[in-house]
């Protein structure tokens, strides 16, 4: 693929000939033609043996409470307080006792207790501004972070450089894009999604090897009877979905060609015990997943903690049926993630991998502060909690501060936009860098003047 | 604990569709000055009457204005005119007055001095001129600012009542407006007697909180709005010191927005200015430009300042969003393709009927060449796909090559939309719509639905009556399949927003909470249509959807009203806008909405419904997303949406007649190349846009080709739970599945509608790697091509030669004949597998089948 790097290693199969054909004319349909990439390419976004910083992003779909996790209000009244109460850690923070794992491990990650946003206060709307930091307007989709950074770095191994576990995000309630795509950058840019669950006994990527009938001969004459037919494409016109769906074939074979790719997905590689210490259960798996992912060069990874906010017990706990209550995230939600991500946090230290992987647990929204009569809470957008560890950031503090009952900033209010900066900046990407934006305009990897959240870093 | 503000909590059920308003959140260039620019001459929005002034080729808009107080304004704009169409902005105009001291122009604004009439006159740099009359009056009379459309206009062009700031639910910092000012009485409360009054200061406006809030002299978390000595600040000011009075009865109301231009004609690089009028009930006309918020809908062809600047970055059709006092108006925008087309072309190229002329008459306008008609074989395949979901059958092949040439294409419409293959296909797409999943219906109910649909489409049951049927449905599940509708939707809030987003393709959950910020919807209007459905209900409701016998009786109790919440009674039922019944009349509710919804005079039903049917063969709506017909949400092509939908409405809902004329036009029959005249389009039609086939249409063309046939014994709940199942018997094709439960790594891999919400975007037709993966190595494909009657055992069965096997893949997967450089090349690597004869007909099968040309309808 025509990345903004040379990645000399990754023609496995046909060298550089027609996926770099095609990908040029892709940039070329969005206004960035050959001439431009030359010119960023001499630019210098080409990988450096300093190139080694990756992120994990944990979407906590649903929407987590800020006030029963990690922003516990227990001076306030009872109806906003919660069931839950708050423990300490080895860090400078409190969270809430169902976290008891977190609290050992606090002094790996800070929380920023300030984050909201503006847009509506529905599920989709709150998944596009955190994982691109940006509200869709004017007909413009933005890209997710990690199809900017595949964008501009490219990939590092056979493995695609951006990974989504288990499977990409389903639909919200609002009918909006969720942001978990390419964007304007082009179907190209979309993360490779898993499509199983790793916690299966019988887990393996759906079709990543071909039946044992499929001998190499075999698939390289398939290959080539394939091509005389994809010939007659230019019989009709080459939209940029048929172009991917062909070139889809070239990336698929040199995933299935891979021995780092089979590898990495090879879960039973991993001790019995590493296993049940990150959780058996879909979410825990995914953490371990990704971990052997960031091992074997992918350098983005997007852990959806649940696939929709429909027929599933997930963080959005509005209390009536079908979804649970504040009371019921103690039972499954709470233990599930506490057990994972703290495994994952750990897991990656004893590696030596955290300082290079930026892990973030990013949600939609928070709740609203007051416990609704069915014991549940709603959907709140003005105040939320996002976490992060690694990748540079100095664990065990908290930044910014939410008022008495959690509904709003008190100090520090930090907009999506500034969160996804700062994952840009754990990953050493210019935030001043341009992306070739609809109709030819360059784009900013983020807004005019916003920042990353600084005091992580110090 | 008086100070804390809690919110008022959001139902849990805001979760369903609440259209965002698309802010504009942009970067754009603060620096633009739209104010630079001066104009001249008449004013006439229209394009017609703008050409009865040729000759003149600058002109000021407004054409005439009357001020009507000495605190009266508005801002001019110049623009060119070409061909009859507003233009770019003219700058550098010089303005004159005929009597200064009625008068003055300063910056493009005009300004009244005292009561009388004169004449403007815009001068641009080449002596042309344009004129405009003003009349002025007032300027001795007392002057009141109004609570209700002065002072709620600035909070609004402020944004202090967006749902970000003080407009959310719960207010911000104890401070709490109407959502964009929609209740004006209760943001006068709010204003005055809250917060101990502090808010309004009569005897020292500075010291009202309103103002020294914004304005930064206390510290305001919502930054600063208001610059003390600005002419908002002063009116806010003015208002206050004049006793800040409340919104009265007799306040004049707005009655419509108005924009100047409505339509332009650019081209890329050019700067305009969308002027915005207020028209009130009393008559009177007020430029409120500067109250007015402006968004793009096409940020890639025309982008908006928040003063109404506007610059035109691409070619293609663009508009502004304009709000002011819940109303939306579009001002459009068309910016001509830099295309060197020949008039003769349009001329030339055949129309068979209106969806052609309309669609010339657009490609002529944005300078953009059609593309020629396609060829007889790919028409063949083309229509058959996408009006069946199927390719030609070998005896439809021979019918139709066995027609005359000219008879063909309308030979083979006929079969298609008489054939049982139609009837399956479309009662799949409709079930997409209707939600038709057995993770939310029992096993027999899935049934009875499908079969209640199954059944209509067959008897060519029009639309309208399909909609009616489902509307007043009663009685038992079994035996009326179409009363799941409401087993699917258990409230009247859920009836109501199912309802109008499956057939009128509306979004109104904003309005539950809420007035709708980008439709005319009020929080009041939803609980009247949602009170239509407050006696609806059914023995056998609620509980887990897997559990039970789904056995259900839908009856409508005597009595029982949906209380408003924001208001603590019921609205009087009434269908959105229609006219509202008495609480105790005792017919069927539904029964009103039905004839309101179905009229030919409701606007967004036959055109929902065209709508969707447009967009199964064009590959995209006329207006997209196909399930939202917002106002704020153009079509493509208006004029052409209008003429379907009237056409439908003529031919009393019957679809049949529709796709009729679609598959008929030659705008539908164009090849699918593009050419050099509008390569860089993919909206307008000038060629057929190829995509991928569906899901379910994939999976058996594949079993068509080979003679295969898949499996389908599992219905796959979502918790990750799945069930066995025998309905389906061996030979059931995926489009004839009544359930997207139904289990298929296939389908679920490309991208199949899950049916969770009534949106046409659930289903997903993006090419990804795990498809390629899973057509590669995959237990879908690999097994048939190895299955005993597949197509590679049959040839061998019954020893054809290589280049009958080629021919044959070719014709039924590709409905052509391969090239000679095809047949060469294939039949170069079958040799290689020497006598491994069997494996070198299945991989030429795989090849052909994952190929672009067969996985894609072009």
């Amino acid at each position: 693929m025509l990345h903004l790097t040379s990645q000399a290693k990754a023609h496995t199969c046909n060298g550089a000939t027609r996926r770099d054909f095609l990908q040029a004319g892709t940039l070329g349909a969005i206004g960035f033609g050959l001439p431009q990439y030359l010119a960023a390419a001499e630019a210098g976004h080409t990988g450096t043996e300093a190139d080694r910083k990756s992120c994990i992003m944990i979407f906590n779909l649903g929407a987590p409470s800020q006030l029963d996790t990690f922003d516990m209000k227990p001076e306030a009244p009872a109806e906003v307080r919660g069931p839950f109460k708050p423990i300490a850690t080895n860090g400078d923070f409190q969270v809430s006792e169902i976290l008891p794992r977190h609290a050992r491990i606090a002094d790996k990650f800070s929380i920023v207790r300030s984050c909201y946003h503006t847009a509506a206060a529905v599920h989709d709307a709150g998944w596009q501004m955190l994982q691109t930091g940006r509200q869709f307007t004017g007909g413009v989709n933005y890209p997710h972070a990690g199809a900017v950074l595949e964008y501009i770095k490219g990939r590092r191994s056979d493995l695609p450089a951006h990974v989504v576990l288990p499977e990409k995000m389903g639909r919200g309630g609002g009918n909006l894009p969720n942001g978990q795509a390419g964007g304007f950058l082009g179907k190209a840019y979309d993360p490779f999604a898993l499509m199983a669950d790793p916690s299966k006994d019988n887990f393996k990527v759906p079709d990543l090897l071909p039946p044992s009938s499929l001998a190499d001969v075999r698939i390289d004459r398939r290959r080539r009877m394939r091509s005389a037919v994809e010939a007659g494409m230019r019989q009709f016109e080459t939209t940029e979905s048929a172009r991917m769906f062909d070139a889809n074939f070239d990336a698929a074979y040199r995933l299935m060609n891979s021995p780092t790719a089979r590898e990495a997905f090879d879960l039973c590689k991993e001790p019995k015990k590493v296993r049940e210490r990150y959780g058996m259960h879909r979410f825990g798996q995914c953490c371990l997943l990704a971990r052997r992912l960031v091992e074997a060069d992918v350098r983005f990874v997007t852990i959806n903690t649940f696939l929709t906010v429909f027929n599933e017990i997930t963080w959005d706990i509005h209390g009536s049926k079908p979804f649970t209550t504040i009371e019921g995230m103690k039972n499954i939600v709470a233990p599930m993630y506490d057990q994972a991500y703290s495994a994952l946090i750990e897991d990656l230290q004893d590696r030596g991998l955290l300082d290079d992987t930026l892990v973030c647990g990013l949600a939609e929204f928070g709740r609203t502060p007051k416990v609704n009569p069915a014991g549940g809470r709603d959907h709140w957008p003005q105040c939320f909690t996002c976490t992060f560890a690694g990748g540079g950031v100095q664990g065990g503090r908290a930044i910014g501060q939410s008022d008495a009952i959690g509904a709003v900033p008190a100090d520090r209010p930090t907009q999506p936009g500034e969160i996804i900066a700062t994952i840009f900046k754990a990953l050493d990407l210019d935030l001043h860098a341009e992306l070739p934006g609809p109709g030819g305009r360059p784009f900013p990897l983020v807004d005019f003047g916003v920042r990353e959240i600084k005091e992580l870093f110090v | 604990m008086s100070r804390m503000v809690i919110a008022k909590l959001l139902p849990a059920l805001l979760v369903v569709a609440c259209q965002i308003w698309m802010g504009n959140a942009l970067a754009r260039d603060p620096n633009r000055d739209v104010a630079t620019s001066d104009s001249s001459s008449t004013d006439k929005p229209r394009p017609e009457e703008i050409s009865a002034t040729v000759g003149a080729n600058i002109q000021v808009f407004p054409s005439e204005i009357k001020l009507r107080s000495r605190h009266a304004r508005q801002q001019l704009h110049v623009v060119r005119v070409r061909d009859g169409f507003a233009g770019e902005t003219v700058p550098g105009v010089r303005w004159t007055v005929s009597d200064p001291e009625i008068v003055q122009v300063q910056d493009s604004v005009l300004l009244p001095l005292q009561d009388g009439t004169a004449t403007v006159t815009a001068t641009d740099g080449d002596g042309k001129q344009a004129t405009l009359t003003v009349e002025v009056t007032g300027t001795q009379a007392k002057h009141q600012w109004s609570f209700r459309n002065d002072v709620q206009s600035i909070l609004a062009k402020q944004s202090c009542n967006m749902g970000a700031c003080h407009g959310a639910l719960a207010g911000k910092g104890g401070f709490r407006l109407s959502l964009r000012g929609y209740d004006s009485e209760a943001d006068f409360r709010s204003i005055t007697r809250e917060a101990r009054g502090r808010r309004v200061e009569l005897a020292d406006p500075g010291r009202s909180l309103i103002l020294a809030k914004p304005s930064g002299v206390l510290p305001h978390k919502g930054g600063l709005r208001l610059r003390e000595g600005d002419r908002d600040f002063q009116i806010i000011a003015d208002w206050i010191a004049s006793g800040a009075a409340g919104p009265r009865d007799d306040d004049r109301r707005l009655s419509h927005i108005k924009v100047l231009p409505e339509l332009s004609r650019l081209q890329p690089g050019d700067q305009t200015q969308v002027l915005v009028q207020a028209h009130y009930d009393d008559g009177s006309i007020d430029d409120v430009t500067h109250w007015a918020k402006f968004s793009a809908t096409d940020q890639s062809v025309a982008d908006v300042d928040e003063t109404g600047g506007v610059t035109i970055r691409g070619s293609g059709q663009a508009a502004v969003l304009v709000w002011f006092g819940s109303r939306v108006v579009l001002s459009k925008m068309v910016v001509p393709y830099d295309n060197e087309i020949d008039e003769a072309i349009y001329a030339a190229t055949p129309r068979r009927n209106f969806i052609d002329s309309l669609n010339l008459d657009q490609l002529r306008e944005l300078n953009l060449q059609p593309s020629p008609r396609c060829d007889d074989a790919t028409f063949l395949r083309r229509a058959s796909v996408d009006a069946t979901g199927r390719l030609p059958s070998i005896a439809v092949r021979e019918g139709y090559w066995a027609q005359a040439h000219h008879l063909r294409r309308d030979w083979l419409v006929e079969q298609l939309l008489s054939s049982e293959d139609y009837v399956d296909y479309w009662t799949y797409k409709w079930s997409d719509v209707l939600l038709i999943n057995g993770n939310r219906l029992r096993p027999a109910a899935v049934k009875s639905y499908y079969d209640w649909l199954h059944e209509s489409i067959r008897a060519g049951t029009p639309w309208d009556e399909l909609a009616r049927e489902i509307l007043t449905a009663t009685g038992d599940g079994e035996n009326n399949g179409a009363t799941h509708f409401y087993a699917l939707n258990q409230t009247p809030e859920d009836m109501t927003e199912n309802a109008c987003q499956a057939f009128m393709g509306l979004s109104i959950g904003c309005a539950k909470c809420h007035n709708h910020p980008l439709e005319r919807w009020t929080n009041d209007q939803y609980y009247a249509m949602a009170n239509l459905f407050s006696r609806v209900r059914a023995k056998g409701w609620g509980g887990d959807s897997r559990n039970g016998d789904g056995k259900r009786q839908l009856y409508l109790a005597t009595s029982g009203e949906l209380v408003q919440p924001n208001r603590g009674r019921p609205q009087r039922p009434a269908p959105l806008d229609g006219d509202p019944l008495e609480f105790d009349d005792p017919g069927d509710r539904r029964e009103v909405l039905a004839d309101w919804m179905v009229s030919p005079e409701n606007p967004y039903f036959a055109r929902a419904i065209t709508n969707r049917v447009w967009a199964n063969f064009f590959g995209r709506g006329l207006v997209e997303a196909v399930d939202d017909l917002r106002l704020s949400n153009p079509a493509t092509n208006e004029a052409l949406l209008d003429a379907a939908a009237k056409h439908l409405i003529d031919h009393r809902f019957n679809l049949k007649a529709l796709m009729r004329t679609i598959l008929q036009s030659e705008t539908y029959q164009r090849e699918s190349i593009s050419l050099p005249g509008n390569r860089d389009e993919n909206r307008f039609l000038s060629r057929y846009y190829p995509r991928r086939m569906m899901a379910e249409v994939l999976l058996d063309s594949i079993d068509s080709v080979l003679g295969t046939r898949t499996t389908f014994d599992k219905i796959a709940f979502s918790g990750g739970d799945a069930q066995k199942t025998d309905v389906y018997k061996a030979g059931t094709r995926a489009i004839e599945l009544y359930d997207s439960a139904v289990d298929s790594y296939f389908l679920k891999t490309f991208g199949r509608n899950p049916r969770e919400i009534t949106c046409e975007c659930e289903r997903d037709d993006e090419p990804s790697m795990v498809q390629a993966l899973h057509l590669s190595n995959g237990e879908t494909l690999n097994p048939k091509l190895l299955a005993e009657n597949s197509l590679p055992q049959t040839a061998i069965a019954e020893s054809w030669d290589d280049n009958t096997y080629i021919e044959t893949l070719f014709r039924t997967a590709l409905c052509r004949e391969p090239t000679e450089a095809e047949r060469t090349k294939l039949l170069g690597v079958l040799s290689e597998y020497e006598d491994d004869r069997a494996t070198a007909l299945q991989d030429l099968a795989w090849s052909v089948l994952t190929s672009t040309e067969f996985t894609f309808n072009h």
